[in-house]
């Protein structure tokens, strides 16, 4: 099995290859590996000559602010700490390694095969390890060393890390199948390892407790500083040692103490991998539930969101504007892709964050850091999510053999597309914005409150404008250039990919920021001219409407002017995945 | 005529240079008529399906749609036309009853209620009405992809391989509702490679071969003509003569 595993390895790494090496026989993927190749060199590796040049000028760390070199020197701890914590999280939380995760080629021709499901394993094991080595090359390389050897030994280390969490994740997800078996014993076997990590989990907050109870801290540096002391007590020390030993090699100094720090990490692994493969019938039981799962989910892609009816949901009506026929549909994708639980989940995520937030700044108080994270939140919501939330045009190019067979006018459908996606942007950027509007005067303590609420009701305004004519932007790049768009949740990988994902993401921002200028300029002029009878903050109002009125004008004649686009848009023109 | 072929043409930019999948292929479909479209792999039928559904884009001809040419008056066209695919696309999010909603709502059909159940007992669609298309079989799905078709009045019906997935109940069925159409008044043009049902249903068959028209006419037709006469009159033996497959045929 072992030589069928690296037969098809090898066979997928070099076909993958050559695919990726012949479309660059396509402009569009040879302009795109260009400005990939570019940007990885300007953003690492020029800056880092730069940054080993500057650092040869600069003394060494002599006026090294000494609590700093406190942390330093306590990092692998510190690491052993938050790996602990995320093993422990791994068990409440649903994080899947990817292991059992076959593909339907794998369930297709390995599951018939007569081979074991503990060779099964290690050829999942085997398979991930191209992905895990590029990613460890990765770390390496954007790591700010002078020195290749140096971001080598690095490298290394993070493969360590990497392969040891992707197989102890596996070993949680077999585990945590079995809490509730039938068995004593199985259920025996199951709880052992969650017991032992409580335990630690216990002893290591323990001696935290007892180091805050000496001397609670001022900032988030003692807090560290604090971890990082209580984890050198005798009994979290035993209880972290595992842990601490695979971080170590990041930090360890070349070349016995990286070698000795290797070797543990090393055994770390191996006593990780023997308990996952002597889960053998556990791996049985959740290799026959996947086949069985993708034999009941036929449709269902890896990557792309699987969607359930959780009631009749929102009917749509016989007659009325097609547009909203479109709206419709992505509403019914919304509420079909987000249940109950992911909003609980967020909603919790985001209520910690607060939390932490306040209490890491509490000097400032929770008010302010409420208004400081609804701004943050209001700028994401108007400036990224246009980008992110893709339930529009760019992701319905994948049906666009169903689209083009409608009788709908393209400029209708456009529009049609970007409804859905707009409300919901802005409704929740009028969300943030009304908290932080309201929470102002405790972060924007020197301006006036004329200024705070003709600003806020003047971003309000401009909330839809901005996000719409974004959207907009989007969809038209979708439509006159479809084959740079990624269809649905694919993501292409490659240099040339990014590069084209650069390309697209500055022409974007470029259009944006044309689009914006004669509504800027039409605003500017209302703004200069009313402030002086209304005051400067209640004329941002005005000159918000007349900008926003200008984009939405410009929206409108764009939706139109994609028309003909539409109208020559061949389906054969859609990238589709490798 | 119901739908019209002039001269129609498609070539693609492949690595090697162009590569012309179909080329100057003319016909006309009735209506009332069935006529079935029929050739190996490769021939061109799908390219010629999806060009007359307005999903690509012809190099070369006009398509017409109860007079409509399908590039000038697109909208026209596409709302007397319906094209059931031989692969089942569907909006993966919403249901079997939802997707017939939305094309009642797009083409503006009144009675969606009605003619949605009626389809969904015709199709044998009960109980997955509310049934999303990750939850049902390839065959299931096939259903759903021509009930969307037939809940309009489309007066022009372009089925391409309607049967794939179907069990044997599922096809009956099929052959029902493809011949009720057509004594409706619907033109319809069928791509298959089952030629027995080809034979059965349709009074008129286009056979292509790599992108080319090398037959039109009715059995009878086809079996009388001089260069096929020796070859007997079943579909199957017609195709194969005129595809250059029947080595025997050809050897006598």
């Amino acid at each position: 099995m072992l030589s069928a595993s690296l037969y098809i390895i090898i066979c997928s790494a070099r076909n993958r290859i050559r695919v990726r090496l012949r479309r660059l026989r396509e402009p569009r993927y040879l302009i795109g590996a260009i400005v990939g190749a570019a940007y990885i060199y300007f953003s690492f590796f020029a800056r880092f000559r730069a940054t080993g040049r500057s650092a040869r000028r600069r003394p060494r760390t002599s006026d090294f602010p000494e609590s700093m070199a406190a942390l330093f020197a306590l990092l692998p701890q510190l690491s052993g700490v938050a790996l602990l914590v995320v093993a422990a999280a791994a068990w409440v939380t649903p994080v899947d390694s990817g292991l059992l995760e076959f593909s339907d080629p794998e369930l297709q021709f390995l599951f018939p095969a007569p081979v074991s499901r503990r060779q099964l394993l290690i050829h999942r094991m085997l398979r991930s390890q191209l992905g895990i080595l590029f990613g460890a090359l990765v770390i390496g390389a954007v790591s700010p060393s002078t020195l290749g050897v140096s971001r080598l030994r690095l490298s290394i280390g993070a493969w360590l890390l990497m392969v040891t969490g992707k197989i102890y994740f596996t070993g949680v997800t077999l585990a945590r199948a079995r809490l509730g078996a039938a068995g004593a014993r199985t259920r025996r076997v199951a709880w052992l390892p969650l017991g032992v990590l409580l335990l630690a989990l216990a002893v290591v907050a323990g001696a935290i407790a007892g180091e805050w109870q000496k001397a609670p801290p001022t900032g988030p540096m003692e807090g560290l500083l604090l971890i990082g002391r209580a984890s050198q007590s005798p009994a979290a020390y035993i209880v972290l040692l595992p842990f601490v030993a695979l971080a170590q090699p990041l930090f360890s100094d070349w070349p016995l103490p990286y070698l000795m720090a290797l070797g543990w990490a090393l055994v770390v692994m191996c006593g990780i991998g023997a308990w996952v493969l002597l889960s053998d019938e556990a791996f049985q039981e959740a290799a026959s539930d996947v086949a069985e799962r993708r034999s009941q989910e036929p449709a269902t892609k890896k990557g792309e969101p699987s969607y359930r009816v959780r009631s009749d949901g929102w009917p749509l009506a016989p007659l009325g504007r097609p547009e909203m026929a479109f709206a419709w549909k992505a509403a019914m994708q919304t509420l079909r892709m987000v249940d109950r639980s992911t909003l609980t989940r967020t909603a919790i995520i985001l209520f910690f964050l607060t939390i932490a937030s306040a209490t890491m700044g509490r000097a400032n108080g929770l008010a302010s850091m409420l208004a400081a994270f609804s701004f943050a939140g209001t700028g994401f919501a108007i400036v990224i999510a246009p980008q992110v939330l893709r339930i529009d045009m760019r992701q319905d190019l994948r049906h666009l053999d169903l689209l083009k067979t409608w009788p709908i006018k393209a400029s209708t459908l456009v529009r049609g597309e970007l409804i859905w996606p707009g409300v919901i942007i802005t409704a929740a950027a009028w969300a943030m914005l009304t908290i932080a509007t309201l929470l102002s005067a405790t972060m924007l303590t020197n301006v006036s409150v004329g200024w705070r609420i003709g600003g806020g009701a003047a971003l309000a305004i401009l909330a839809p404008a901005m996000v719409f004519s974004q959207l907009t932007i989007h969809n038209a790049v979708a439509l006159v250039f479809p084959a740079w768009v990624p269809l649905g949740n694919q993501r292409p990988r490659g240099l040339d990919a990014m590069g084209q994902r650069l390309i697209m993401l500055g022409g974007t921002w470029l259009l944006l920021t044309i689009s914006l200028i004669p509504g800027a300029i039409a605003g500017g002029i209302i703004w200069l001219a009313l402030q002086r009878f209304i005051g400067t903050g209640a004329a941002l109002v005005p000159a918000a409407l007349v900008c926003s009125a200008i984009v939405g004008l410009e929206v409108l004649l764009a939706t139109e002017a994609i028309g003909p686009a539409y109208e020559r848009l061949d389906a054969l023109a859609v990238e589709r995945p490798e | 005529m119901a739908l019209s072929v002039e001269h129609f043409g498609r070539t693609y930019a492949a690595a090697t240079g162009t590569f012309t999948a179909v080329a100057d292929l003319s016909f006309t479909v009735a209506a009332g008529e069935i006529v079935g479209l029929i050739g190996p792999n490769g021939a061109g039928k799908t390219t010629t399906l999806r060009s007359l559904a307005g999903i690509l884009r012809p190099t070369s001809g006009r398509v017409r749609i109860d007079g409509h040419d399908i590039i000038e008056d697109p909208l026209e066209a596409k709302r007397r036309l319906a094209f059931m695919p031989d692969e089942p696309h569907l909006f993966e999010y919403l249901t079997v009853t939802e997707h017939l909603h939305l094309i009642a709502r797009l083409y503006g059909v009144p009675d969606v209620d009605a003619r949605a159940a009626a389809l969904v007992e015709e199709l044998e669609l009960k109980g997955k009405e509310r049934s999303l298309p990750g939850e049902l079989s390839r065959g299931m799905r096939q259903k759903v992809v021509i009930a969307c078709g037939l809940v309009r009045d489309a007066t022009t019906l372009l089925f391409d391989e309607p049967l794939t997935g179907l069990d044997p109940i599922g096809i009956r069925r099929m052959r029902h509702t493809i011949v009720t159409r057509a004594r409706g008044g619907a033109a319809i043009l069928l791509s298959s490679h089952l030629l027995h049902l080809v034979e059965e249903v349709c009074s008129r068959v286009i056979i292509m071969d790599r992108g080319q028209k090398v037959a039109d006419g009715t059995f009878a037709e086809l079996a009388s003509r001089a260069d096929l006469a020796t070859a007997g009159s079943s579909l199957e033996q017609i195709f194969l003569r005129v595809t250059g497959h029947d080595t025997a045929g050809s050897a006598s």
